[in-house]
């Protein structure tokens, strides 16, 4: 984890550029998932986000590392996923990257657009935890070869920031 | 920050009792995909065990997520099998709200106390 001296202001697309406050990468194993939790629950408290919105962040992280590990073991994967996070005086901005393959789904902002469809049990509960906790989730392709690049924005109101 | 050699430790105590038909499985530490496996085979060694009724009293559970809760409702779909029953015991805001948002506060009993669900004392409305 790295301080930024310039935070970002706003949650939109340009938030989530080249240097990410937080930058971890960890195995594809279940036990490394409460690593990514506590890393990500540091940085938001570091910014004075309240602790109802830090426990919020730590669940949409665990759920998107849950969700990249299990897509890992699925293809035999072995590279390392990518925790990265964003924090500005709007939102925090979560981006969990893997290297399984290509997304099952696109998913353009929207959380309800995410598709129930095919998951199985255990993914399914983690959809409404993610639609109610967070405010903007996009599923795509990586940028830098093939994997899945999940992106979620969760508000910090001024009511909730210290 | 490259990747993590040293593996974290496991961060879930489940501890086993009686009180009078219930038995409690009271739990300390984090639920997540990781420790899940350990709450579930807990619940079926109860439930297999020939429990009754099986309480799970959450108020020393600093972290829930759908892992750990998909298995609650695996356990409450086997006590419900076996004619048993499963009830969880949680007043912390974090762990009711996946309850909330979930739909599951409506399948599940969720107690106040652990009093009230092992019937030491009565429900609150």
């Amino acid at each position: 984890m790295r301080p930024s001296g310039n935070l970002p202001r706003k949650a939109d697309t340009s938030l989530a550029g080249p240097d990410p406050e937080l930058d971890l990468e960890f195995p594809p194993r279940p036990e490394f998932v409460r690593v990514a939790r506590h890393a990500i629950g540091a940085l938001a408290r570091m910014h004075g986000v309240t602790q109802g919105i830090v426990e919020d962040v730590k669940l949409a992280v665990s759920e998107g590392c849950t969700a990249a590990v299990a897509a890992n073991s699925e293809a035999g994967g072995t590279e390392p996923v990518q925790l990265r996070a964003w924090v500005g005086a709007e939102s925090v901005v979560i981006e969990v990257l893997d290297r399984s393959g290509e997304p099952e789904q696109l998913v353009a902002g929207n959380p309800r657009q995410i598709n129930t469809g095919e998951l199985p049990f255990e993914r399914l509960l983690s959809v409404p935890i993610i639609r109610g906790l967070v405010d903007e989730v996009s599923i795509g392709p990586r940028e830098d070869g093939p994997g899945t690049r999940l992106r979620m924005v969760v508000s910090i109101s001024e009511d909730d920031s210290i | 920050m490259g990747p993590l050699l040293n593996c974290p430790s496991m961060d879930l105590d489940l501890e086993s009792t009686r009180r009078g038909t219930a038995s409690v499985l009271t739990l300390r530490g984090e639920i997540d995909v990781y420790t899940a496996p350990r709450l579930r085979q807990a619940i079926v060694d109860l439930v297999n065990g020939g429990a009754t009724r099986v309480v799970v009293d959450m108020e020393k559970v600093d972290f829930l997520d759908s892992t750990g809760l998909g298995v609650l409702v695996e356990g409450l779909k086997r006590a419900r099998s076996k004619e048993s029953d499963l009830a969880i015991v949680a007043t912390q805001d974090k762990i009711l709200k996946i309850f909330d948002i979930t739909g599951l506060n409506k399948a599940f009993i969720i107690h106040r106390t652990l009093d009230e669900a092992v019937g030491e004392s009565p429900a609150e409305s």
